[in-house]
C-alpha cells in the first residue's frame, strides 16, 4: 500500500512542478535555518575535542561576594579556587587557570595580539588536546616557573610561517618562553580551553592576585564518574558557608557554582534560590525555533491545500469506489512527508555548503563548523514533524469534500 | 462595489483566512527587522560628534580584578605612564579616560528626576581630552586648573543632559539636579552630544567628570589615549610598549588603534542585523512563491465564476482589477491585526530605547513592503484570468 501511496507521490510531484519546486524550496531553506542555528549551538555546548570528557567535567565560571553594602562579582579568584575547591573529593583531577587575557607581541615591529592562559599541569590532563608537535608542559613546569609555552597552530602560523617551533622562542607580553608544544586551534567560545598561547601559572607577573576570593581564575574539576557529579556539586555548595573573609564586615556571603557550561549559560534566564535552571534556557531554544516555524509552517499549509484541491476530481473518484476517509487521510500524509524528507535531504546539504561557507568566512576565528549525526537526526525529525504537521489539515479538509461535488467539478476550495 | 468584493471574500473565508495568517506572520517577521534597520540608520545619519583619527587607545591592565579599588601608587604610576607619553615626538596630545570610546560596556548611573530616573553614561576623563577628540563646547567651559581646588566637583554634561536635566535653562553653573552628596557637582560646561557608543548607537546622556592625576582621590583612569602626528605607523606602537613596560613592570598594555575599534564595534552592532536580516529575506522569497502558488491555484479553481463574468460583458481590466482588489482586502485585513499587536510594543514598554519615530517609520515602510510583494505575487495570477475564454470556461471540468 504505502509503495503504491509513494508511487503516486511522485507522480504527483512531477506533474506539479512548479508547486513542488516551491514547497521543496520553502522546506529545504525553513531547515537549513534551523540546522545552521542547531550546528552554532551543537558547537558551543556540545562534545567536541579537546573536552572529550565533558559528561564528567565541571566548570567553575563566576564567584561572587556580597555583604549588606554591596557586592563584588566576576571570576573566581585564585584563593577560594585554591583553598576550597582542589580539595573537593570523588574528584579525579582538578585544574585551576586564569581567565584568558589580550598580550601585546611584535614580529618585526608588526603587532601580534594574542589571548594568553596561566594554567597549571593538571589543565593538560583534563583536557585531550591534539598536539601538532612537542607536547604540555607539567606541574613541575609551574611549581619552578620555568618558562615554557604551548601555542596553537594560529601563533605557529603568525610567528614560524608553520615551520618547526617546538624549542623556539616566543615573546609575549614583554616575556620570552620557550615553545615546548604546538596544538590544534580551539575556538573562541569554548572558554575552558580557549587561548592562543598557554604558560605556567608560575610565570604569571603579578602574584598578589593569588590571595583573592574574587578575581579573574576558573576551574575545571574532572570527576571519576559521571554518577559522582551531584555528589560533587553540593559538596561545594556545602563549602561556600565555608569560606573565610578577610574583613567579614565588608563581604560575608558567597555565591559560586561548579556546573557545565550549558548551566552557566542558562542563568542568563534567571535562576531559582541561585541554582541555574538549564530546562529555561532548553525552553528558551525551542521557544525561538517555534516561533521561527510558523511562517514556514502557515505558509506550507496553504501550499498544500492548493496542491491537494487541485485533485479534488481524483478523491472523488477514490471516495466513490469506497475509499474511507483515513485511507485518504493517510495517503496525503505520507504525501507531505515524503516531500519534506526530500527537502529535508537538499536541507541538510545546502546546511554543508553554508556551514563550509561559514567556516572559510573566519568570521568566528578558529571555529571549524561542521554537520554531525546529532544535528541529521535533528533536522530529520524537524522534516517528519514538518510535514505530518502541515499536512495534517488540508488532509483532514480533503477527507471531508462530498464525491458527487468533487467529481462534478463544483468545488471552490476553501467553501465550506 | 467594495461591499460586492469583501463579501466575496466573506464567502471564501476558511482560505483566504490561511492566506490572511500567513501575511499577518509575514507583517510581524518583516517588522522586527525593519526596525532594526531603520534604527541603526537612523542613528548612523546623527553626527558622531568627536574625532577619532590618528587616535590610539592604550588600555592599561593592572592586574587587579575591580574597578573600585585601587591605590595612590596606581594613580602615581597612571601619571609616570602620561609623563613619558608626553616625551615621544610622535604623539600630539595624550588623555585618560575610564572608558575610550567604541566600547563595549562602560560606567552608566541614574539620577532621579521629577519621579522619573534620567538614565546616563558616565566617564571619567583628564583635562585633554576634548584636544584628542575634538569635543566641541557648547556653552560653558572644558575642565582646567581652574577647577584645581574648588570646593564643588566640576562636571561636563552634554546637550542631551542639559535639555533632559534643565530644559531651557542655561546649566553652566547650577548644582547638578538630584545630587544629594556632601561635596555639589556643578555643571562647567556644556558639550554638542557625541556619540561614545559608535555610529550605531544612541545618542545618550553624558556626564563627565574630572580626573586630576596628581590628585590621591581619583581613580586612576583604565585607559590612556594619545593622537599621533600625521605620519606616524604601527611600527611605533612597538617603540611605545616597551617604553610604557618600562616605567610599570607588572603591567600590561594593549594598544590599538581607534579606527580598528570602531570597525570592531559596527560589526559587533551590523552582524545580527544581517543575519536576521538573511533570514527574513529568505522567509519573504519563500512567502512570496508559496502565495503566488496559492493564488494561482485559486484563480484556476474559479476559471467557470470567472468565465460567466466575462460572458456577461466584464473586460479582461475589470477581471484583473477584481482579482487584485480580493487580495488587497486580504492583506488589509491581516495588516490590521498585524498593527494592532505591534502597536502594543510600545505601550507596554517592551521596546526600550527604540524612539516613537524609529517606530512609526519603520511600520510605514513594513506596511508598504508587504503591500508591495502580496500586489506583485497577485499579478501573475490575475493576469492568467484575464486569459480566461468565457465558452471554454463554462463547460471547464
Amino acid at each position: 500500500m504505502l509503495k503504491n501511496y509513494l508511487k503516486i507521490a511522485f507522480k504527483v510531484f512531477l506533474r506539479r512542478k512548479f508547486f513542488t519546486f516551491i514547497s521543496l524550496f520553502a522546506i529545504s531553506l525553513t531547515l537549513v535555518v534551523l540546522m545552521v542555528a542547531t550546528a552554532l549551538i551543537d558547537h558551543i555546548f556540545g562534545p567536541m575535542p579537546p573536552e572529550n570528557k565533558r559528561d564528567r567535567t565541571l566548570g567553575v565560571f563566576y564567584a561572587e561576594m556580597s555583604g549588606s553594602r554591596g557586592s563584588r562579582g566576576g571570576n573566581a579568584g585564585y584563593a577560594f579556587l585554591d583553598r576550597y575547591v582542589r580539595n573537593l573529593p570523588q574528584t579525579d583531577k582538578v585544574s585551576v587557570f586564569s581567565w584568558f587575557s589580550q598580550v601585546n607581541s611584535y614580529r618585526g615591529g608588526e603587532p601580534i595580539k594574542l589571548w594568553l592562559k596561566h594554567t597549571d599541569g593538571a589543565f593538560w590532563e583534563i583536557l585531550e588536546f591534539e598536539f601538532l608537535e612537542g607536547g604540555p608542559f607539567t606541574a613541575d613546569d609551574d611549581r619552578n616557573a620555568n618558562f615554557v609555552a604551548v601555542i596553537n597552530e594560529a601563533t605557529r602560523r603568525k610567528f614560524f610561517n608553520d615551520r618547526p617551533a617546538v624549542g623556539q622562542t616566543i615573546e609575549a607580553d614583554g616575556q620570552r618562553f620557550t615553545v615546548v608544544g604546538v596544538v590544534a586551534n580551539v575556538p573562541f567560545f569554548r572558554i575552558l580551553p580557549f587561548a592562543d598561547i598557554w604558560t605556567p601559572m608560575g610565570t604569571a607577573k603579578l602574584r598578589s592576585d593569588r590571595a583573592e576570593l574574587v578575581g579573574n581564575h576558573l576551574a575545571m574539576i574532572l570527576a571519576r564518574d559521571a554518577a559522582d557529579i551531584p555528589a560533587i556539586k553540593s559538596e561545594f555548595q556545602a563549602r561556600l558557608s565555608q569560606v573565610e573573609f578577610p574583613d567579614p564586615k565588608q563581604f560575608n556571603r558567597f555565591d559560586s557554582a561548579a556546573e557545565t557550561f550549558f548551566e552557566f549559560t542558562s542563568r542568563l534566564f534567571g535562576t531559582t534560590d541561585g541554582k541555574a535552571q538549564p530546562q529555561r534556557l532548553l525552553a528558551g531554544l525551542i521557544i525561538a525555533a517555534i516561533l521561527f516555524m510558523i511562517l514556514p509552517t502557515v505558509n506550507l499549509i496553504n501550499l498544500n491545500i492548493s496542491r491537494i484541491m487541485e485533485r479534488a476530481s481524483e478523491i472523488g473518484v477514490r471516495k466513490a469506489f469506497g475509499a474511507s476517509s483515513r485511507t485518504l487521510v493517510g495517503q496525503f500524509i505520507v504525501e507531505s512527508v515524503l516531500l519534506s524528507i526530500i527537502g529535508g535531504a537538499i536541507g541538510f546539504a545546502l546546511s554543508h555548503l553554508t556551514l563550509r561557507a561559514l567556516t572559510g568566512s573566519g568570521l568566528i576565528p578558529y571555529a571549524d563548523f561542521q554537520l554531525n549525526y546529532r544535528i541529521f537526526l535533528y533536522g530529520l525529525a524537524t522534516a517528519i514533524f514538518f510535514g505530518l504537521f502541515s499536512g495534517v489539515y488540508p488532509a483532514w479538509k480533503m477527507s471531508r469534500l462530498h464525491p458527487v461535488a468533487a467529481l462534478n467539478g463544483s468545488v471552490q476550495g476553501g467553501r465550506r | 462595489m467594495i461591499k460586492h468584493l469583501i463579501k466575496l471574500v466573506w464567502n471564501r473565508k476558511r482560505g483566504n483566512f490561511l492566506i490572511a495568517v500567513e501575511i499577518f506572520f509575514s507583517f510581524l517577521a518583516l517588522f522586527a527587522v525593519i526596525v532594526q534597520v531603520v534604527y541603526h540608520s537612523e542613528n548612523y545619519r546623527q553626527p558622531l560628534g568627536f574625532s577619532y583619527e590618528n587616535v590610539w587607545n592604550i588600555e592599561i591592565d593592572m592586574k587587579q580584578t575591580s574597578d573600585d579599588y585601587f591605590s595612590p601608587e596606581q594613580l602615581e604610576t597612571v601619571r609616570q605612564l602620561y609623563l613619558a607619553l608626553r616625551q615621544f615626538d610622535e604623539i600630539e596630545t595624550a588623555a585618560g579616560a575610564h572608558t575610550p570610546p567604541f566600547s563595549f560596556g562602560g560606567s552608566s548611573g541614574a539620577i532621579e528626576l521629577n519621579g522619573r530616573d534620567v538614565r546616563y553614561r558616565r566617564n571619567e576623563v583628564t583635562d585633554d581630552f576634548d584636544k584628542v577628540f575634538g569635543v566641541r563646547l557648547a556653552g560653558g567651559r572644558w575642565f582646567s586648573k581652574e577647577d584645581d581646588g574648588a570646593a564643588w566637583r566640576p562636571t561636563v554634561i552634554n546637550q542631551r543632559v542639559a535639555r533632559e536635566m534643565f530644559g531651557d535653562e542655561d546649566p553652566v553653573g547650577k548644582r547638578l539636579p538630584g545630587d544629594e552628596g556632601p561635596t555639589e557637582t556643578r555643571v562647567i560646561g556644556v558639550v554638542t552630544d557625541f556619540r561614545h557608543g559608535s555610529e550605531f548607537d544612541d545618542t545618550e546622556n553624558l556626564l563627565l567628570s574630572r580626573v586630576k592625576l596628581d590628585d590621591p582621590k581619583n581613580r586612576p583612569p583604565r585607559n590612556l589615549l594619545i593622537k599621533l602626528r600625521p605620519g606616524a605607523t604601527r611600527e611605533f606602537e612597538e617603540k611605545l610598549v616597551a617604553r610604557l613596560q618600562g616605567v610599570a613592570k607588572q603591567w600590561s598594555f594593549a594598544v590599538e588603534p581607534l579606527i580598528e575599534r570602531r570597525e570592531e564595534k559596527l560589526q559587533q552592532r551590523l552582524i545580527p542585523v544581517i543575519v536576521v536580516g538573511v533570514v527574513a529575506s529568505f522567509l519573504m522569497i519563500m512567502v512570496a512563491l508559496g502565495l503566488t502558488g496559492v493564488l494561482w491555484q485559486n484563480v484556476t479553481q474559479r476559471t467557470r465564476e470567472i468565465g460567466l463574468r466575462r460572458a456577461k460583458g466584464a473586460t479582461a481590466r475589470r477581471i484583473h482589477r477584481q482579482i487584485l482588489a480580493e487580495l488587497l482586502i486580504i492583506t488589509t485585513a491581516a495588516l490590521i491585526a498585524g498593527v494592532a499587536l505591534v502597536a502594543q510594543f510600545p505601550l507596554l514598554d517592551i521596546i526600550g530605547s527604540i524612539s516613537g519615530k524609529v517606530y512609526a517609520i519603520s511600520i510605514v515602510v513594513s506596511l508598504a513592503m508587504i503591500y508591495a510583494l502580496t500586489m506583485a505575487c497577485g499579478l501573475y495570477p490575475s493576469w492568467m484570468a484575464t486569459k480566461v475564454q468565457p465558452a471554454e470556461a463554462l463547460h471547464y471540468e
